[in-house]
C-alpha cells in the first residue's frame, strides 16, 4: 500500500518499496497473478473475441471478413427475432408471476416449522440434484399427450382434458415454467432460509408482544427484514429467464411453430446449425447489453428499497 | 424458481460460442500441406464414430478392424474416437477444428463445406489408392465441385419409402404385403388402423430439422421441389408442397389419425413406431436396425414400402453417408485415410471371402445381413455381393419388397443443394404448425417460409 503514496524523495521511495517488498507485497502478486491471469484468459477473452466476431463475418475456418454492423443489421431484421424476443419475455413474465413467490413461500413456511424442518429442507431441494437432462426427459412422460400421461389420466380423475402440454402452442411455455419452477425452487429456499437465520429473533418476540399473528409476521417482520436478498434474487431470476435454454431445447426444440423459441435458442441455431457465428456472437452482443441497461435500471428503482 | 446452478450452463452456451472460436483461431487449410505422398513414412489418423460404451460388441469388432488394418500396414497408426455427425453440433465441431481425420457425414454437408473449404480435394490421392472406377459416377456429383474434384468418397445411399407396422395392419384388416402406394391410400389406410386399433395411423417427424426433411420428401413425391437448381432460391410456395400440408393437416383434424404426439424426432419416432403406437411413418429402411436392435421390434412385423405418389411416379429423396477427411490432414495422412477408408468398406464389394466374413462377423455382432439399400457402387457390383451374402440374410427381406421394387422405379431426388439443413430448420415449424393449430394458414404459412428461407439463401 505504501507504494501508491507519492515518496518525497528517491531514497524514501526505496525505502518504501523495500517495505513493501518486506511485508509481503511481492508475493501477494504472485500469488494473486495466476489466478488473475486464469480469469483474463479464460472469462475475458472469450468475451471480447466474441465482441471482435460479431463484427466478422467468420465460419472458423477460412480468413475472417470484416461486415461492420452486417451482422447487427441481420440479426434485428430477422423474423424469428420479434417472436423469439416475445418468447423470452413471455417465460420471463410467467417465472415470476408464478415460479418467484414459489421459493420464498417455500422458505417461510420450512423455517416456521419447529421439528422436521431438515427433511423439508431435502425434499424441496432434491429437484435441484437431478441433472437438469433427466428431469426433463421424466417431465417428458408426465406431459405426455395422449390420455395415458401422467398428468392428463390425474385430470382425467376430475374429468379435465386430456390436454396436449408440449403440443400445444399455448400450453408449451406454461408447461415449460412449470417444469423450471419445481427445478429451481429448491436451490433458491436455500437461499431465502439462510437470510432468514439472519433475522433477530426479538423482532418476533416484539411483534408477538404486539398481537401479531403468524401472517402478519410473516409480512412486517419477515419480508422486510430480507427485501435486500428478495431484490437480488430477482433480478438474478430475470437475468436467468432472459437467458433459458436447457428446457426449451430438450422439451421442445423450440416447437410447436416457435412457440417456445427463446433468443438464446436462436442463438445457438444461428451458431450451430446455421454456422454463422457473427449472427449468434452479434445477438449475444445485443442481448448482454439488454441486460446491463436491465440490471442498472432496476438498480435504480429498488434503491429506495433496498437496505444498503 | 431462480436458477442459480443452471446459470453456469446458460452462460456456458454463450460461453462455448466464444470457447470455440478461441481454440480454432481461423486456421485455414491448404489442400497442398504435405507435399509429395511417402507410402512408407509414418503416420498416424484419426478415425471417428467409433461404437459408444453401451454397445461392447461393436466396439469390439471395431478394434478389432484396427488391428487387423494396423497389421497389415505397419507403417500407419490408427486412433478413434466417437466423434460423429449430428446436424445440432456438426459446425461447431468443424469450428472447434477438434474432428478426426475420417468420419462420416451427411449428403446434405458438401455444397457447403466444398466452397467453404472445409473439405480437402482428394481427387489425386483417390486415384493413388485405385478408388475411383469403383464409385458410381451419378453418387460420386454429390462431393464434386465445378471441375470434378473430388472431395469425399461417398460409403452409404438412402432413400426414404414409407415404414408400416405390419401387426398393425392386420389387426386393422389390411393386406401387411401391400403398403400403400399412394397417398389417398395412405390417408385411407391410416383412418382404418386407427378406427380399428385406437393407434396412430400415421405420425410425421417434425423436429430438430426432420420436420423439413420429411416436408421436402412429400413434396418431392407430389410432383414438386423446395429449392432452385443453383440453391439461389426457394421453390416451395406452389401446388405440391400446399397439398402434402393439406394432406396432414386433413389427417390431423378432420381425420384424427395421427395420434396425439406432434413433436417427433427420429429418435422419438422409432421409438413408438417399435412400441406399436403408430402404424405408418415415412423413413429410410435403416430405421429397421434401430427399431429392432435398440427398441426391441419384432421383426416380423416392420413392413417397409414406397415412398407413397401423388398422380404418376415423382420420385423419392435420397441421402446418404460420405467419409470426409479432415481439411487439415498431410498428404500422407489423406492417402493412409483412404486406405483405411478402402479396406473398410470396399474392399469387401470385390472380395468374396471378406464380404462372407463380414457377413459373419456382422451376425457374431448381433448386427444385420441383408437389409436392402442403394450402393455407392455400380448395380453389378452390388449384387454380385449380395449374392455372396445372400446365405447369412437375417433380416426379412421379403417384407421390404415394396422398398426394393421402388429403388429400381422411382427416380432418387437429391436433398437441396444449399443450406438443406438450414432450410430444414425452417421448415419445422411449418409443419408443427398445421399439425398443433387448427386454423393454420397453409398459403401464408408457405410464402413467409419462403422468404425467411431466401433471406438466408442470399446471406
Amino acid at each position: 500500500m505504501s507504494l501508491l503514496r507519492t515518496p518525497q524523495s528517491g531514497r524514501s521511495g526505496i525505502r518504501s518499496l523495500a517495505t513493501w517488498y518486506r511485508s509481503g507485497g511481492l508475493s501477494a502478486i504472485v500469488f494473486a497473478l495466476p489466478l488473475v491471469l486464469t480469469f483474463l484468459y479464460f472469462s475475458w477473452s472469450p468475451i471480447v473475441r466474441g465482441l471482435v466476431l460479431s463484427f466478422q463475418k467468420n465460419n472458423l475456418v477460412t480468413t475472417p471478413e470484416w461486415v461492420g454492423l452486417a451482422n447487427f443489421s441481420y440479426v434485428l431484421t430477422d423474423p424469428q427475432l420479434p417472436q423469439a424476443t416475445v418468447n423470452t419475455l413471455y417465460f420471463a413474465l410467467l417465472a415470476l408471476i408464478f415460479g418467484f413467490p414459489v421459493p420464498l413461500f417455500l422458505a417461510v413456511f420450512i423455517s416456521e416449522l419447529r421439528s422436521a424442518g431438515w427433511l423439508y429442507n431435502v425434499i424441496s431441494y432434491l429437484p435441484a440434484v437431478v441433472p437438469p437432462v433427466a428431469a426433463i426427459l421424466l417431465w417428458k412422460f408426465f406431459y405426455d399427450p395422449s390420455g395415458a400421461g401422467v398428468f392428463n389420466s390425474i385430470l382425467g380423475w376430475f374429468g379435465l382434458g386430456p390436454f396436449a402440454w408440449l403440443n400445444s402452442p399455448d400450453l408449451a411455455m406454461p408447461a415449460i415454467v412449470l417444469e423450471a419452477t419445481w427445478a429451481g425452487a429448491g436451490a433458491t429456499s436455500i437461499i431465502y432460509l439462510a437470510a432468514l437465520t439472519g433475522v433477530r429473533t426479538e423482532l418476533y418476540e416484539a411483534a408477538e408482544l404486539d398481537g401479531a399473528g403468524i401472517w402478519k409476521r410473516v409480512w412486517h417482520v419477515t419480508l422486510p427484514q430480507i427485501r435486500g436478498i428478495i431484490l437480488i434474487m430477482m433480478l438474478l431470476q430475470l437475468i436467468g429467464t432472459f437467458q433459458v435454454f436447457t428446457e426449451p431445447f430438450l422439451f421442445t426444440g423450440g416447437g410447436p411453430d416457435n412457440a417456445t423459441t427463446t433468443i438464446l435458442l436462436l442463438i445457438y441455431r444461428y451458431a450451430f446449425i446455421n454456422g454463422d457465428f457473427g449472427a449468434a456472437t452479434a445477438l449475444s452482443v445485443l442481448l448482454a447489453g439488454v441486460l446491463c441497461v436491465l440490471s442498472v435500471v432496476y438498480h435504480l428503482l429498488t434503491r429506495r428499497w433496498s437496505i444498503t | 424458481m431462480t436458477r442459480v446452478s443452471r446459470w453456469g450452463a446458460r452462460l456456458g452456451l454463450a460461453g462455448l460460442v466464444l470457447a470455440a472460436a478461441g481454440c480454432a483461431d481461423g486456421t485455414t487449410p491448404s489442400t497442398d500441406a504435405g507435399g509429395a505422398v511417402d507410402e512408407k513414412a509414418p503416420v498416424t489418423i484419426t478415425i471417428g464414430d467409433r461404437p459408444t460404451p453401451d454397445k461392447p460388441n461393436d466396439i469390439a469388432a471395431f478394434e478389432r478392424n484396427i488391428k487387423e488394418f494396423m497389421d497389415a500396414h505397419p507403417n500407419i497408426t490408427v486412433k478413434s474416437t466417437e466423434t460423429k455427425w449430428d446436424a445440432q453440433t456438426f459446425q461447431a465441431q468443424v469450428a472447434g477444428g477438434s474432428l478426426p481425420t475420417v468420419m462420416n457425414i451427411s449428403f446434405t454437408e458438401p455444397a457447403n463445406m466444398i466452397p467453404n473449404k472445409q473439405l480437402p480435394d482428394i481427387t489425386d490421392e483417390l486415384k493413388l489408392v485405385d478408388l475411383t472406377k469403383d464409385l458410381n459416377p451419378d453418387v460420386l456429383k454429390i462431393v464434386q465441385d465445378g471441375d470434378g474434384r473430388i472431395y469425399g468418397v461417398p460409403i452409404d445411399v438412402f432413400s426414404v419409402g414409407l415404414a408400416y407396422n405390419r401387426a398393425l395392419f392386420q389387426q386393422a384388416g389390411l393386406d401387411p404385403d401391400k403398403p400403400p402406394t399412394t397417398w389417398d391410400e395412405v390417408r385411407q389406410y391410416a383412418r382404418q388402423i386407427t378406427e380399428k386399433t385406437g393407434k396412430a395411423g400415421y405420425a410425421q417427424l417434425t423436429k430438430d430439422n426432420t420436420g423439413g426433411w420429411m416436408l421436402t420428401t412429400m413434396t418431392y413425391s407430389m410432383g414438386g421441389s423446395v429449392q432452385s437448381q443453383d440453391g439461389t432460391k426457394s421453390t416451395f410456395d406452389d401446388a405440391p408442397a400446399k397439398k402434402a400440408l393439406q394432406l396432414l393437416k386433413d389427417m390431423r383434424w378432420s381425420d384424427n389419425t395421427m395420434g396425439s404426439n406432434f413433436l417427433y424426432n427420429q429418435e422419438e419416432i422409432r421409438q413408438d413406431f417399435a412400441a406399436g403406437k403408430i402404424g405408418m411413418v415415412l423413413q429410410a429402411p435403416d430405421a429397421y436396425d434401430m427399431c429392432v436392435k435398440n427398441f426391441g421390434m419384432k421383426p416380423a412385423d416392420y413392413g417397409h414400402g414406397a415412398l407413397p405418389q401423388d398422380g404418376g411416379p415423382h420420385g423419392t429423396l435420397t441421402g446418404g453417408s460420405i467419409k470426409m477427411i479432415n481439411p487439415k490432414a498431410s498428404t500422407n495422412e489423406i492417402v493412409a485415410a483412404l486406405k483405411w477408408i478402402k479396406s473398410q468398406e470396399f474392399d469387401k464389394y470385390t472380395n468374396e471371402q471378406l464380404a462372407v466374413q463380414n457377413a459373419k462377423d456382422s451376425i457374431a455382432d448381433r448386427g444385420f445381413v441383408g437389409r436392402p439399400g442403394i450402393t455407392p457402387l455400380s448395380q453389378e457390383t452390388y449384387d454380385r455381393y449380395n449374392t455372396w451374402r445372400e446365405p447369412y440374410n437375417n433380416v426379412p427381406v421379403e417384407q421390404f419388397e415394396g422398398y426394393v421394387e421402388s429403388t429400381r422405379t422411382l427416380k432418387l431426388l437429391p436433398e437441396p443443394a444449399n443450406k438443406a439443413q438450414e432450410v430444414y430448420a425452417l421448415l419445422d415449424p411449418v409443419v408443427q404448425q398445421v399439425l398443433t393449430k387448427k386454423d393454420a394458414d397453409i398459403d401464408k404459412l408457405l410464402t413467409d417460409a419462403a422468404s425467411k428461407i431466401d433471406a438466408r439463401l442470399a446471406r
